[in-house]
């Protein structure tokens, strides 16, 4: 029987397993503006953990983050995608590769092999929550899954967004102390991640008339 | 004054076969208040039976005597695992040890395999439908229940249900580790499916072709009928009791043995399924019924839902 996990373990765990089933409704998600809703709540789950690390650990710093990464990744960011999904007129994401039974499957394999390879390190360490350092792992594996089956931009971008979730989760619970210029740092990587993907959206877009990147191999526009 | 262990377990397996129809009956009413009807009486699953135990009953020319056997064993069976799970005490009763979950699940499926296996002897096509779907689509809930079993296996050790509740009974902690909470969710997933709850399919269904658990009875009548009903309706009161006693509220159940306890354990443990049945009620008027073909979707995302818990449990120790 294992010990039962404390207070701060708990409920770090719990908002990981959260974080990760949104990356899963992600997976399911057929339409865009849902996807992007996703997206919101995941990173409001995030700022949540941030203030409970920074409450539980005493790091004032992660008061700030918490702010800053709500600001950026939950009013921000999904502001600016939806205004460009509204410029494209585009709604639905296209099928992706797999069904979305399969998708799920696919996913829970991809999740496992995050689970045990962060067991076969063989961490023990007693603040370390290591389900919630797994679980991070597992975010950014399914994330690809979802940039690989899915065929549109949108979702693309989105994955590729959630992946950063994924990353900020395992710093948080891993090195809450990390300097906050770093996290910091992060955030601006991901406004610039944004406006990338917003011009290459904007680009196919224009040449295509769609969003998928199925298009992209045909030789003319 | 005490109350005997003998009568105190089958005054468990009473209070399930004789309250059972008023949680479908409060089912069905909340139902129709959310859609803006009025709906029947909290009492009309009781009068809809004693009507149909008036009625003379058929039987298709075709059928044997597994059709006609099918609504009593189906009964028994649903009947005798109120025997095995905590109803009304939450110290184990002399027969509690006899089976474990496994042993329950096993009885349950027992009384669907005969349902299915009359269902398929009437050459009635809609009942036919409605067998075939529901081995199909059972199929996918089994790993699922499997793996909630395992998630239970690793917390208590043991499998006995018992255990899990005593377990949550005595530290609250618990029931918000994310392993517990992720099974409690799966389960919750299997429980709509395997009583036929709105994602799954409408539950007084008229149309026939939506039909995956209503289909079965569909040439039963009669006694036979109401046999067939009132089992489903305790079907669906174990497996909520399941959920409430087993995994998410084992408290207001009887701790010692004396008449008041038990008898007081009665009203608590009615009234807890008939909470959970308001929230049925409210997924099933939130929720459109699934087509077909993405009841699959619905039962990965439970499958999901039970592999994440055991992987949080067993590889995260959370």
């Amino acid at each position: 029987m294992h010990p039962v996990p404390s207070v701060f373990e708990g409920a770090s765990n719990t908002i990981a397993v959260l974080v990760l089933l949104t990356e899963f409704a992600m997976l399911r998600a057929a339409l865009l503006r849902a996807q992007l809703r996703l997206y919101a709540a995941q990173s409001l789950l995030l700022s949540a953990l941030a203030i409970v690390v920074a409450a539980s650990r005493h790091v004032p710093e992660l008061y700030v983050l918490a702010g800053l990464s709500f600001v950026l990744k939950v009013v921000i960011v999904p502001w600016v995608v939806t205004r460009l999904l509204r410029d494209t007129s585009t709604e639905i994401a296209g099928s992706g590769a797999l069904g979305v039974a399969s998708e799920v499957l696919v996913a829970l394999v991809a999740a496992a092999f995050g689970f045990f390879a962060i067991g076969a390190l063989n961490i023990h360490s007693r603040v370390l929550p290591k389900t919630a350092l797994s679980l991070a792992f597992a975010v950014v594996l399914v994330a690809f899954v979802l940039i690989i089956v899915r065929s549109d931009l949108i979702s693309q971008a989105v994955g590729f967004f959630s992946l950063e979730n994924g990353v900020s989760l395992a710093s948080l619970v891993v090195a809450s102390g990390l300097p906050l210029i770093l996290e910091v740092a992060f955030l601006f990587d991901l406004l610039v991640a944004v406006v990338i993907f917003g011009v290459l959206a904007r680009v196919t877009h224009g040449r295509s008339g769609s969003m998928s990147t199925t298009m992209l191999n045909a030789l003319r526009g | 004054m005490t109350v005997s262990p003998a009568l105190a377990q089958a005054l468990q397996v009473l209070t399930v076969a004789g309250g059972s129809p008023l949680v479908s009956g409060v089912i069905g009413r909340v139902e129709a208040r959310l859609q803006g009807r009025r709906g029947t009486r909290v009492l009309q699953p009781y009068y809809d039976l004693a009507k149909l135990f008036r009625k003379e009953s058929l039987a298709p020319e075709s059928a044997s005597w597994v059709f006609l056997a099918t609504p009593f064993i189906a009964f028994v069976a649903y009947l005798s695992v109120p025997l095995l799970i905590p109803v009304l005490t939450n110290f184990p009763l002399p027969l509690g040890y006899m089976g474990d979950i496994l042993g329950g699940g096993l009885i349950l499926a027992l009384g669907g395999f005969f349902t299915s296996t009359a269902a398929a002897e009437t050459g009635s096509p809609y009942a036919q439908i409605g067998a075939s779907r529901v081995k199909t689509f059972g199929a996918l809930a089994e790993p699922t229940l499997l793996l909630v079993f395992v998630a239970v296996a690793t917390i208590t050790s043991t499998d006995l249900p018992y255990a899990l509740a005593g377990t949550i009974h005595h530290s609250t902690a618990q029931i918000v580790r994310p392993g517990h909470l992720l099974a409690a969710a799966a389960l919750l997933c299997v429980i709509l499916f395997e009583t036929g709850r709105i994602p799954i399919e409408g539950h007084h269904g008229t149309n026939e072709f939506g039909f995956i658990d209503e289909g079965k009875p569909f040439e039963h009548s009669g006694p036979y009928y109401a046999l067939l009903q009132w089992g489903s309706h305790i079907k669906q009161m174990v497996l909520y009791v399941i959920f409430l006693d087993v995994f998410l509220v084992p408290w207001g159940l009887a701790g010692t043995r004396s008449l008041g306890d038990v008898l007081l354990a009665i009203p608590v443990i009615l009234g807890k399924c008939a909470g959970l049945g308001v929230v049925v009620a409210v997924i099933d008027d939130n929720w459109a019924k699934l087509r077909l073909y993405k009841i699959t979707e619905f039962l990965a995302a439970s499958f999901l839902l039970a592999v994440l818990s055991t992987f949080t449990l067993v590889l995260g120790g959370g």
